[in-house]
């Protein structure tokens, strides 16, 4: 029973994990190509989405290694990008209302990227049930179309495309669609300030200071007037 | 397989890793349901995936490709309120995006 419970979990996360394979394989076949085109083998390209598995990091190592840049710059650049993923687990386990991760948590954690993140809160704000196998299910298929399209671009080489310009300009907004309709999925009317803080912190400080700094200021500067709201609405 | 770019990849895929899974092993226990922690984390999920979609918008903005981006918008809104589907949504988008692209190229 515990057997098919949790088989049926695991089919439920793949489920909710579909419109992220369908958004990341176009996205990684994409970064496999530019991969190569970087210069970067196939088999560097595949190992890069296996161990890092961070689509904007990915991009800019590539960017980094084409352009030489030294080996600790690119790791500090790379690693700050990456910095915002500490806020994920915690916001996860409390909407899920959970005081403790599920079993696996060590492992399957690294599968929580922000399309896998947004889809889960998505999935519990629908009134999903956040369980070890639901998360197993929605990171594996995600991960999956992540590392397999990455090898069908790198070994399709950086011509791949060339030919059809429309369908890799369409391929190339399936992200910012599918951040899109999740942002529409998740959100309430309560939380139009946090949304709209969130909007203008990413835009000011991308062109103040840099794009990375405005995904971390919007999404800081959103929580903290959510924080603030919140707060006001509880008491 | 060149050691500079498979310890770049190291390095950086194990800071990855400890920025999404260790933060799970803080004591959410503890935490007050009402306290300003617990409202800061339950308020950023919505704040990181506005920032991330105004965050992937603006490079289309400075590239030039408003009008396909416009598009590709217009047709996730259209087809997530009657459908409430994110795939369908997502697929709308995508398809409208490279259309737009396509008839002004």
């Amino acid at each position: 029973m515990a057997q098919e419970l949790g088989a049926q979990d695991i089919r439920r996360g793949a489920v909710v994990g579909l419109p992220i394979m369908l958004g990341y394989f176009p996205i990684a076949f994409s970064f496999g190509v530019a991969a190569t085109k970087a210069g970067l083998s196939p088999i560097e390209a595949v190992v890069m989405s296996l161990l890092m598995y961070s689509g904007a990091a990915q991009f800019m190592a590539i960017a980094l290694v084409a352009a030489g840049a030294g080996f600790w710059l690119s790791v500090a650049t790379l690693v700050g990008m990456s910095l915002r993923h500490v806020l994920y687990g915690p916001s996860l386990l409390r909407a899920g209302g959970q005081s403790v991760p599920p079993k696996g948590a060590l492992l399957w954690g690294f599968g929580l990227t922000d399309e896998v993140f947004g889809a889960g809160l998505g999935a519990i704000a629908r009134g999903q049930a956040m369980t070890g196998a639901f998360i197993w299910g929605l990171t594996l298929v995600s991960y999956a179309a992540w590392v397999g399209g990455t090898a069908v671009g790198a070994l399709a080489g950086a011509s791949a495309l060339a030919a059809w310009p429309s369908v890799d300009a369409g391929l190339s907004f399936m992200l910012t669609a599918l951040f899109l309709a999740l942002l529409l999925s998740i959100m309430q009317r309560a939380q139009l300030p946090v949304i709209a803080v969130a909007l203008v912190g990413t835009v000011a400080c991308s062109f103040v200071i840099s794009p990375t700094a405005g995904i971390m200021a919007g999404m800081i500067l959103g929580a903290l007037v959510g924080t603030v709201v919140g707060g006001r609405d509880a008491a | 397989m060149r050691p500079e770019i498979f310890a770049l990849i190291a390095v950086v895929g194990a800071f990855v890793w400890a920025f999404r899974a260790l933060p799970m092993r803080l004591d959410m226990a503890k935490m007050p349901e009402k306290g300003a922690l617990a409202r800061f984390f339950a308020a950023t999920g919505v704040a990181a995936i506005a920032t991330l979609f105004a965050a992937s918008m603006l490079p289309e903005f400075a590239g030039g490709r408003t009008v396909p981006a416009l598009l590709g918008s217009a047709a996730v809104l259209a087809l997530y309120l009657p459908s409430r589907s994110v795939v369908l949504a997502t697929l709308a988008g995508a398809i409208a995006y490279g259309a737009g692209f396509a008839l002004l190229a």
